[in-house]
């Protein structure tokens, strides 16, 4: 919240609800990107999952901040080759429903599979 | 003058999120409910959801209920022997001191 002296008015700037609001579309996008830069164009290689993943991740969280909205962010990456075996996920959270939203990404190629579930949590 | 409000902005010490303790909650559960199951793709959403919500209130019942808490379940299907196929990586941006992570 900043405050601004204007001839002889008090001008008090705050953040609108777009700049405060959790917007999956925004987040989506962040993620998709994110994926991208990280694995995009790579075959699965179990010797390069984990510095993949942490990638995904640190990039996600570096860009999700940039965005300067009053969150707490949590980020999570599940990297999977593509070998018939099943993965399921499911998350439930006890949180604000009007202020806390999530967001995720399945992301693919050829050889492996790439999950990426973001939650933010209003300060 | 009235007396003025005191605000907690830091939980106490005794409340502050405990990973030991979750981690147990979680073991305690996940030992419960998947010891000698076989994976079933048509169960397992199901499962993966309850687990999720178990979890989620057993933690919140042991004192952590003013944590906003957010629980995720990866259930993962074993075909074959050590081949290490999944990778799971969790990030936080939050505040050190009184957040956690298990």
């Amino acid at each position: 919240m900043l405050g601004s002296h204007i001839g002889g008015t008090i001008m008090d700037e705050y953040q609108t609800e777009e700049e405060t609001a959790f917007v999956v579309e925004e987040v989506s996008k962040i993620i998709k990107e994110s994926v991208e830069a990280a694995i995009g164009g790579n075959a699965y290689q179990h010797s390069r999952v984990n510095q993949w993943s942490t990638s995904v991740v640190e990039q996600s969280l570096s860009q999700l901040s940039k965005l300067g909205k009053p969150f707490k962010y949590i980020v999570t990456c599940i990297i999977m080759q593509k070998n018939g075996a099943g993965l399921q996920t499911a998350c439930t959270c006890f949180w604000d429903n009007s202020t806390d939203g999530s967001c995720t990404v399945r992301w693919e190629n050829k050889s492996m599979y790439c999950i990426v579930s973001v939650f933010g949590l209003a300060i | 003058m009235e007396g003025s409000d005191t605000y907690l902005i830091r939980p106490n010490h005794q409340y502050k999120f405990k990973p030991a303790v979750v981690k147990e909650c979680i073991r305690e559960i996940v030992r419960e409910r998947l010891s000698g199951m076989r994976y079933d793709p048509e169960e397992v959403p199901e499962l993966s959801r309850s687990l999720a919500e178990c979890i989620k209130d057993k933690v919140k019942s042991s004192g952590f209920d003013k944590y906003k808490l957010v629980v995720q379940v990866v259930i993962g299907e074993q075909r074959g022997q050590g081949v290490k196929w999944v990778q799971v990586k969790a990030v936080c941006l939050h505040s050190q001191s009184t957040d956690g992570r298990r």
